[in-house]
């Protein structure tokens, strides 16, 4: 299996890579953004490529906001993982959305594992450190957290979230694309768990991808940027596992049609699947959360 | 002078027990002044017998105050100096009296000692439970460390608002972490009852309790530094007031070298200036004089009843219930302890190892294991987990009854073994879809089987060191549904961990785990009210 596996991966990323090589042209693209912008190449290149395809930073960010990024954090182990967003990535939205003239932005998580390890050996702290106006943070403590009413909840009333989240005025999720053993995947959607205080109730209490569902209608990012660079197709989401490298950014302001592409670009323990095929992003899509069915998005692929 | 050199040694003291932390450099010994203390190092070396190699730093401090008196207790022992700075507070312009008959209660820390070397000699550590260093660094851990990081982050909360106005985002959202400990109410009442007895005499403690001033006081009055009274005395009395230990005698001259501290303050008091230190005594004066080497307060009867109840003591608590269990393991023990006996024998209880626990899950046992265990460290596995990238406690453990290793080697130190109690776990009990001990285990030892059609979480013993972060994250309310028990630790007195794990066949390494046997077969629909959908005929648990 494994090495069927493996090459239809490559079969599928060289064909992926050829396709934006070509420069399949997008219908649509010179009136407005495409609602995805799918860019291989070296992590900080391709977003800013993403971020340029989609219309600029300065869409999602104006002058003097103050923005929260969320990334994964979560675990203590460096990029070769895939369990956390790589640091290059990290870093260059951050740097964007301080030349865009945020007031500054915070990268914030609330890790798994012991928070300064995650800080640490994520290397995200290190490589966010040079850029003026922009501060990392890990929140263990519940005073850090406010609670707000879920209206559109299905299983979910009310949540505790992140109040530096609640308080700023633009959110920006940078998930890792990683395999989960409960929710399949782990990317934009399933990502926001990590904002929340009482994350332990969706394993026990509530029925996870009806309440990702519920999560996913207050917590509503401007833009989710997709960390495909590596992706951790098995052994999710702490990992270790099988990481393959479909060297990918895919970036969106529907975090639902990020996810439901990022399903795409690599096969998940060993099998393809597609965004239909995710429960809770099923659910999600149900729900009138977002564009599930990556055929009907206006996808701009591009190498850089 | 004496104030700023005792004010300098707290500050050290405290300075010393502040980096006791995880970030500790490995040449530093944050440990210093418990190395230093002759009764903590002597007194294991005897319970344990066997030379322990950190006992050599406490043999200066028995050679200097041969040489030099107990200047240790006049000038360095930062419980004597909180004393010192505690006293004005009891003074209040009242009279003290001593309590009386003082010979009796002089008799006191002797007698303490006694109790302290015989029980050793049983085999049995008792110097903990009074030796000065080692009751202030327990205090310091269990009241003073979490007082100031409750004052600290109270602090903290209350200039977040502006700081987050300000975007002064590092300020803002800087907490401390909050150490909590079992026993830190008896612990802190033990050391106010102590700071109180000022009220009755100054120093009380110093006088008539501390074991470790009594072992000091045996070899003290052969130190060449005495004072002496010179001939313009006129016996007015004023040093004898002046005197915080009531060192000085009616009608004599030198006092006993057992109980003066070098202090100077009968000195300073001195409206003759007639009180000098000489290192010799100069011609004339009086080289000696009865009493000055004689014997130590301590009456034969109540040496004899002391060394008596010490040795009865010792052999009594072998002979508990406590000691038997010992061999079937009640408590995780911190990764590198000793074989249990010898730990208990060795570890000083001063609660550095918990003070520099970047997880706080190293508490004090109370009576977990009578009286031999009182305020041991063991692990609170469903409190905080054991962090897998910290070997700290060894490193500052003064007595390496937890012996000091490299990360590697602390890793293979197993400290337990993870059981899953199939009747609390959600997935087993309940069909819900927890994976979070999945999630957390650093080296994967829980893996999904499938288990008559059912995906159920279960351990790979070989692959578990005990780190606990499964008990503590596990969602289930009040016992965890997965625990770590001792069974299975590894305890050497010395050699490799990591060989003997290796000897054993367990693995500690990040494993990829076997996720792809969710493939392998179809997983029915669960019986009983199901939580989401069951996982679709293979594919993995999530995929539709």
């Amino acid at each position: 299996m494994g090495n069927g596996s493996r090459r239809e991966f490559l079969k599928a990323a060289t064909a992926g890579v050829a396709l934006g090589m070509t420069g399949v042209p997008d219908l649509g693209w010179a009136a407005s953004p495409p609602d995805l912008a799918v860019i291989s190449g070296e992590p900080a290149v391709a977003v800013r490529k993403a971020l340029e395809l989609l219309g600029g930073m300065s869409r999602f960010v104006q002058k003097g906001q103050r923005v929260a990024l969320k990334p994964n954090m979560s675990f203590a182990s460096g990029p070769e993982r895939a369990a956390n967003t790589s640091p290059a990535v990290v870093a260059a939205v951050a740097a964007a959305c301080m030349e865009a003239g945020a007031e500054r932005v915070v990268v914030l998580d609330y890790p798994l594992q012991t928070a300064e390890q995650c800080l640490q050996r994520s290397g995200i702290r290190e490589a966010c450190r040079p850029i003026a106006g922009v501060h990392v943070a890990a929140f263990t403590e519940r005073k850090f957290f406010r609670e707000v009413k879920v209206p559109r909840g299905k299983v979910l009333d009310r949540v505790e979230i992140l109040a530096e989240v609640l308080d700023s005025q633009v959110l920006i999720s940078l998930p890792q694309a990683k395999s989960h053993s409960t929710t399949g995947i782990s990317m934009g959607i399933k990502g926001l768990m990590g904002l929340i205080w009482d994350r332990w109730s969706f394993h026990g209490k509530y029925n996870i991808n009806q309440a990702l569902a519920d999560l996913a209608t207050v917590l509503r990012p401007q833009l989710t940027l997709l960390d495909a660079t590596r992706a951790l197709t098995t052994g999710g989401p702490g990992g270790p596992g099988d990481v393959a490298e479909p060297r990918l950014v895919v970036a969106g302001t529907d975090p639902l049609a990020v996810d439901a592409y990022g399903v795409t670009v690599c096969p998940w323990y060993g099998q393809r699947f597609t965004g239909r095929q995710v429960e809770h992003l099923a659910v999600a899509s149900e729900r009138g959360l977002g564009l599930i069915d990556v055929e009907r998005l206006r996808v701009h692929k591009a190498s850089v | 002078m004496r104030t700023a050199i005792q004010a300098g040694s707290l500050l050290a003291f405290v300075g010393l027990f502040a980096l006791a932390n995880v970030r500790l450099p490995e040449w530093l010994p944050v440990d210093l002044y418990l190395r230093l203390d002759p009764l903590l190092l002597l007194g294991a070396v005897v319970a344990e017998r066997a030379w322990i190699a950190r006992a050599l730093w406490a043999l200066p401090l028995l050679v200097a105050t041969l040489l030099f008196g107990r200047f240790f207790c006049g000038y360095l022992c930062p419980l004597g100096a909180i004393l010192d700075f505690f006293d004005p507070l009891f003074h209040g312009g009242r009279r003290r009296r001593p309590p009386a008959p003082e010979a009796a209660w002089r008799q006191v820390r002797f007698a303490l000692l006694a109790v302290i070397g015989a029980a050793a000699l049983g085999g049995l550590s008792l110097a903990y439970l009074l030796d000065p260093i080692a009751l202030l660094t327990r205090t310091f851990t269990y009241v003073f460390a979490p007082a100031a990081a409750v004052i600290a982050n109270l602090g903290l909360d209350l200039v977040r608002p502006a700081a987050v106005r300000l975007g002064w985002i590092d300020l803002a959202y800087l907490s401390l972490p909050q150490p909590a400990y079992f026993t830190a109410l008896a612990t802190a009442v033990l050391f106010a009852g102590i700071v109180a007895l000022g009220r009755v005499a100054p120093r009380f403690w110093c006088r008539y309790l501390c074991p470790l001033g009594a072992l000091l006081s045996l070899t003290a009055p052969l130190s060449l530094f005495r004072r002496r009274a010179t001939a313009e005395c006129t016996a007015c009395n004023r040093c004898r007031s002046a005197c915080p230990v009531g060192a000085i005698v009616e009608g004599a001259d030198p006092v006993s070298p057992r109980d003066c501290l070098l202090c100077r303050r009968c000195a300073e008091a001195c409206p003759h200036k007639a009180v000098r230190f000489p290192a010799l005594p100069a011609a004339g004066e009086r080289f000696s004089r009865a009493g000055e080497h004689g014997p130590v307060a301590l009456s034969r009867r109540t040496f004899l009843a002391a060394t008596g109840g010490g040795l009865s003591l010792a052999t009594l608590t072998e002979q508990t219930p406590f000691s038997r269990l010992h061999g079937k393991r009640q408590l995780v023990r911190p990764p590198g302890a000793l074989p249990e006996p010898a730990f208990l024998r060795l570890c000083l209880r001063c609660g550095l190892c918990m003070q520099s626990c970047p997880t706080n899950t190293l508490q004090p046992c109370l009576w977990e294991s009578g009286l031999a265990g009182m305020w041991t460290p063991r692990l609170a596995l469903r409190y905080a987990p054991c962090d897998q990238h910290c070997a700290v406690c060894g490193q500052v453990c003064p007595s390496q009854a937890i012996r000091g290793l490299p990360l590697a080697e602390k890793t293979h130190a197993r400290i337990g073994t993870a059981v899953l109690k199939k009747e609390l776990c959600l997935v087993w009990a309940q069909d819900k879809p927890c994976l979070i001990c999945d999630e957390i285990c650093p080296y994967n030892a829980i893996v999904f089987r499938t288990v008559e059609g059912h995906r159920r979480p279960v351990v790979i013993a070989a692959r578990c060191n005990g780190c606990g972060f499964c008990e503590e994250r596990c969602p289930v309310k009040g016992e965890a549904a997965i625990v770590v028990v001792p069974d299975g630790e590894i305890r050497l007195e010395e050699g490799s961990y990591r060989a003997e794990a290796e000897r054993l066949q367990y693995q500690f390494v990040p494993h990829p785990g076997d996720d792809r046997f969710f493939f392998s077969g179809p997983d029915p629909k669960p019986d009983g009210p199901p939580a989401p959908s069951p996982p679709a005929p293979g594919k993995p648990r999530g995929f539709l």
